[in-house]
């Protein structure tokens, strides 16, 4: 074997051993030995810096913010085995202050928000009652409405499931206007839950476009992240209509799709 | 060659030091949301994204953001992981292909366009005094990362690939869209120039002395 041979075989066998004639051929040239064993050495050296470099404490940040924004990230107390969209049991809130917040956020954040005038509440109004205040935990879990208002179902007359009730709520009605109850214990009302209409994040992203085209397939994607939990929360309360914690989860939900709307806003301002 | 670890830490049997749990333990609980178990994979699998992205483009910043973009994007399908490969595996070739995306979006070639122009006969040009100093024993860290910096892109791509996070041919000719036989060729030559940078770094280091 002649140095020119080894040179045209290096690629396929330097990894190797190489035959018997090639071994011969190093020991007796040590330019060629001298080659392979450099080779070799960079090869092994350069295994060390696989996990070389530390990367800056902001690069978890970053991907924390994301994620939460995301609805990716929910409370670390989750219980193992819980369905995903159900947070911890041992929370409980008290969200129908809310609905406004996130509607006024939303009503900020949206450049194209039409507000149509909603529908007066149904006179017959079921409610939800908190299992761990018997007594006194009454709440309505509210939809924001940031789109065209749909008519709210009217309550069935038959409540089915057993850990509701049909008292009325204490506290303030809020504004008919803006907010449309979601009547608990109705299967079908629980099911006409919809997220808002996706012409308004059309909208919404037809304004990212215009004014920081860049940004409109992050933020495309971030509403589409954030509209499927949407989605997949309403079908398990449509399931489950009876789970406090995943209504109290859809309103977490939509408060993330508003502060993204608000994330958007200031930034391309 | 043998692999960087992939097969050891792809069973889920890496364990966070601070918090006790293995890595399979924090993967479902991250499927469930939970913040901490997302931070356990990051600390777990950092150090190896980044270093990926920072040996591929040479770049700090743009290595962040690489490295961000390759944990996200399995952050958010982390549901879908079932176990029958392993997460490092998972992430490892998710990060590949963020990086190569990136590089195709520059324009950059993910096969040096030296091919074109080289025979395989030819060796590549050698810098003044390379030959007067060999390498051996250990190469210093810092050299050997201002090398590969140094490589055209198509080089350093599949070098890196192989050399320093332990992809077989067959592997890379499919993410980068190449022949194994190119893939071997790029490597080598990739080696040889690294070894001719190496050397003359030597030597001005030896003349600087």
């Amino acid at each position: 074997m002649k140095c020119s041979d080894v040179q045209q075989v290096l690629p396929e066998i330097i990894d190797g051993t190489g035959d018997a004639e090639f071994q011969q051929h190093l020991e007796s040239c040590p330019a060629c030995s001298e080659l392979v064993s450099e080779l070799r050495l960079i090869s092994s050296e350069s295994r060390g810096l696989a996990e070389s470099d530390e990367p800056p404490a902001r690069v978890w940040v970053g991907i924390a913010n994301q994620l939460r924004a995301e609805g990716v990230i929910r409370d670390s107390e989750t219980v193992h085995g819980r369905p995903v969209l159900v947070p911890a049991p041992a929370r409980r809130w008290n969200v129908w202050w809310l609905a406004p917040v996130a509607v006024a956020i939303l009503a900020v954040g949206s450049y194209q928000l039409t507000h149509k005038s909603a529908s007066p509440a149904p006179a017959q109004q079921a409610t939800v009652q908190q299992p761990a205040q018997p007594a006194v935990g009454q709440q309505v879990v509210q939809q924001p409405t940031i789109a065209e208002q749909r008519t709210p179902e009217t309550a069935k007359p038959e409540v089915k499931q057993p850990v509701l009730t049909a008292q009325r709520h204490n506290r303030p009605a809020p504004s008919p206007r803006t907010e449309t109850p979601i009547v608990a214990g109705n299967v079908k009302g629980a099911a006409e839950i919809s997220p808002p209409a996706s012409e308004e994040d059309q909208q919404f992203l037809s304004e990212v476009s215009q004014r920081a085209p860049g940004m409109r397939a992050t933020y495309e994607r971030q509403l589409r992240a954030v509209n499927t939990e949407i989605r997949e929360t309403q079908e398990y309360i449509k399931r489950y209509p009876g789970d406090l914690d995943a209504r109290q989860h859809l309103m977490e939900v939509y408060q993330q799709k508003a502060l993204l709307y608000q994330m958007a806003l200031d930034r391309i301002q | 060659m043998p692999h960087l670890n992939r097969v050891a830490a792809g069973k889920g049997n890496l364990t966070d030091p601070k918090h006790g749990i293995t890595e399979a333990e924090a993967i479902e609980r991250a499927k469930q949301g939970d913040e901490a178990a997302f931070e356990i994979l990051y600390q777990l699998h950092k150090r190896r994204v980044y270093s990926l992205c920072l040996r591929m483009v040479s770049n700090p910043s743009q290595a962040e953001d690489l490295a961000q973009e390759a944990f996200l994007q399995l952050f958010r399908k982390i549901s879908t992981f079932r176990g029958e490969s392993a997460f490092s595996t998972w992430l490892h070739r998710m990060t590949v292909n963020v990086v190569l995306m990136q590089l195709r979006k520059k324009g950059l070639p993910s096969v040096s366009l030296e091919e074109t122009l080289e025979t395989e006969e030819e060796a590549p040009r050698k810098e003044f005094g390379a030959d007067d100093v060999k390498l051996s024993g250990s190469i210093e860290r810092m050299q050997l990362q201002r090398a590969i910096d140094r490589l055209p892109p198509g080089y350093k791509t599949v070098f890196v690939l192989h050399d320093v996070e332990g992809f077989e041919h067959n592997e890379i000719a499919q993410m980068v869209g190449c022949s194994i036989g190119n893939s071997k060729s790029q490597l080598h030559k990739a080696r040889l120039k690294l070894r001719d940078y190496l050397r003359s770094m030597r030597a001005a280091k030896a003349q600087s002395d």
